[in-house]
């Protein structure tokens, strides 16, 4: 009860430091959804554009409160595929999360490396740089059939996680101050002591701007990894399913829950990134 | 008094045994085979690889895709479609509702099906005398199309069945598959009275429209093209084989006077922007956004996209019927419907005919079909 209490002022607290921010984000929301509203309207010929011809592709931009209820409904009935929209996303949350958690056991280690090391980004940067602009939807077919049902839609996710975790980490290994680093030679620190206490440290603020930027593309990926083969579906493949019917509707109830996966995903790591910075002493 | 009691019992005891003899009998008659079939989503050009890997245990695809896997002996047939349902439709000529209302629409649309039937009536010919140079034209016309070797093509042409009407069994046919979306949710009633349906037959009924074959005969060879600025703007899929009466059409040695069945009828005809289409679904996107006049495509995506979307088409004219099938893994010792329970059987997607013929075929032997999780 009392951690309950403790959560709630500090919720309340947060409210009122930050009232003209939220208070802004609000507006901004509102404001999106009344110009998604109106162009409906407009399309529609429906008020306060009665009068106008309704438009042949209208069904194509449905109302807001119609996603919102389509939404509501896909967690409460199966679609085509025969599965809830819960089960959707648990299925590309585990995608997503397996495929982060690759993306940050590989790209962390690469980054630094390529950061401190010029042979290691002589190496490294020839690849990456070729690589890179290859959209994760051309690797779909062959990971299909190399990598298999379970880890092919999971690569396709680490593709788009990886390279901004990896290119984050590599700036921020390599904008440390040589200062810092004459500074604890100075002192007597080893080479491992300078790595994991002054190199790291330094690279955390950039690798967390690098995981928060590769979660919303990980999530941009999950049509492109779910569309063929994926097991389990997912709400890449439940967007993929409903588009390929015309159930524009249904569709866009799959786009708003990869936002507010997003989101959710996206501010998890922010909140963790402030635990972190608060600890190593930063904030 | 001792022995009729005796005969009593021994009466009672024989009805007795004989009835739980009819009951064992009639229960083994009547029990229900249950399991379940796994499936997954996946295009028919990456199913071949999916099983010679092990991904999958069994797949269902139309032509040339089926018979790519037994000519390549990665593959064995376990069903044809034919015997899921006879002579089911499969592929159809579609016309966009506003080209055929617009200039000269109706009149366009008329000598394109007139073309669209006698480039069918030409390739059943062909079809029906292997030896003849018509046979070799069409094979040669095939493989260019599908990309796959003659081999393939020739065992492929067996198990398809063109034609162009749309008799009684097109139309039920149809009306099974639209009930069957409304029950597993890809379409709704709703949907159906959206468009100004009252039920399904009413749907079905008003979706296909026999005008332009029942006119058809009325259509004369014609050297001016009647449309030379706008031609008609076609779409069609990937390498279907389903569909080879649009290449057989376009086609300009068919005739054997320089000009394709089209010009024949004094049509002209240039392939859609984005043609040739990766899946139904797409190319009635290119209905909806004005790109496609006339097409072919599957009828569950035009049925399903119509219904949902209501893009303005109509179903004018038959294209194939049969022409898929269920194959297995080759070795796999897989014989029947049986033998696919708790395996994975890949499908082009659930708006596919190929699903609801796997869905029809596994519910008669008492089967589920599931998504694999």
């Amino acid at each position: 009860m009392g951690g309950m209490q403790r959560t709630l002022n500090t919720l309340k607290k947060a409210i009122l430091q930050n009232w003209k921010q939220i208070l802004l984000s609000g507006v901004s929301l509102a404001c999106f959804v009344a110009g998604w509203w109106l162009y409906s309207a407009w399309l529609h010929g429906d008020w306060p554009f009665e009068g106008r011809e309704r438009v042949d592709f209208a069904e194509y931009v449905p109302y807001p409160w119609v996603v919102l209820q389509v939404f509501i409904d896909s967690f409460q009935h199966v679609d085509g595929s025969g599965l809830y929209m819960g089960e959707h996303v648990v299925a590309s949350l585990k995608r997503i999360f397996i495929g982060f958690m690759l993306a940050l056991a590989v790209a962390v280690p690469a980054g630094l490396l390529m950061g401190r090391s010029k042979a290691a980004q002589a190496i490294g940067s020839p690849i990456v740089e070729l690589l890179r602009p290859i959209p994760p939807l051309a690797w779909v077919p062959i990971f299909l059939v190399v990598l298999k049902f379970f880890w092919g839609p999971i690569l396709i996710v680490f593709l788009g996680i990886f390279f901004p975790i990896l290119l984050n980490v590599r700036l921020g290994a390599r904008s440390v101050d040589p200062v810092l680093i004459d500074a604890a030679r100075t002192l007597g620190a080893r080479r491992s002591q300078i790595f994991f206490k002054v190199v790291l440290p330094y690279t955390i603020p950039y690798l967390m701007t690098g995981i928060k930027v590769g979660l919303g593309i990980g999530w941009m990926c999950i049509v492109a990894a779910e569309m063929l083969g994926a097991v389990g579906g997912g709400v890449g493949y439940y967007i993929f399913l409903t588009a390929g019917m015309s159930q524009y509707t249904t569709m866009y109830a799959g786009m708003v829950t990869i936002g507010l996966l997003s989101v959710i995903t996206t501010g998890v790591a922010g909140l963790f990134e402030r635990r972190l910075n608060r600890w190593m002493g930063m904030k | 008094m001792d022995k009729k009691i005796l005969i009593a019992v021994a009466v009672a005891a024989v009805v007795v045994v004989a009835a739980v003899a009819a009951a064992v009998i009639l229960s083994e008659g009547e029990k229900v085979k249950s399991g379940t079939v796994y499936y997954i989503t996946l295009p028919p050009k990456d199913m071949r690889a999916a099983l010679s890997t092990g991904q999958i245990d069994a797949y269902i695809a139309w032509e040339p895709f089926v018979s790519d896997s037994i000519v390549g002996e990665v593959g064995e047939i376990l069903k044809w479609s034919d015997e899921i349902i006879p002579n089911h439709p499969c592929c159809i000529v579609a016309v966009r509702n506003e080209f055929a209302n617009g200039p000269d629409g109706s009149q366009l649309t008329l000598r394109f099906i007139k073309a669209h039937i006698e480039a069918t009536k030409w390739m059943k010919d062909a079809l029906g005398d292997t030896g003849s140079a018509e046979y070799t034209l069409l094979v040669n016309m095939a493989v260019q199309f599908t990309q796959r070797n003659d081999s393939v093509v020739k065992a492929a042409f067996e198990h398809i069945e063109y034609g162009y009407d749309m008799n009684t069994n097109f139309r039920s046919a149809l009306e099974q598959f639209t009930d069957m979306y409304i029950e597993t949710n890809m379409t709704t009633n709703a949907s159906l009275a959206a468009r100004g349906y009252s039920s399904v037959e009413d749907f079905v009924g008003k979706y296909v429209n026999g005008s332009y074959l029942d006119d058809a005969d009325s259509v004369s060879p014609n050297s001016t093209i009647l449309n030379p600025d706008a031609p008609i703007r076609l779409g069609f899929l990937l390498g279907d084989l389903h569909q080879m009466a649009q290449v057989v059409a376009q086609n300009k040695t068919v005739t054997g006077t320089g000009t394709s069945l089209f010009e024949t009828y004094g049509v002209k005809v240039v392939n859609a922007t984005g043609a040739p289409f990766a899946n139904g679904g797409a190319e009635m996107n290119g209905f909806a956004a004005g790109a496609v006049d006339m097409g072919y495509l599957g009828a569950p995506p035009a049925i399903l996209n119509h219904l949902n979307a209501g893009i303005g088409t109509s179903i004018v004219a038959q294209a194939n019927s049969e022409g898929s099938g269920i194959i297995v893994k080759a070795g796999s010792g897989i014989t029947s419907l049986d033998g696919l329970v708790n395996k994975t059987v890949a499908t082009p997607g659930e708006s596919s005919i190929q699903f609801l013929l796997l869905k029809i075929a596994l519910q008669r032997e008492g089967f589920e079909l599931k998504i694999k999780t």
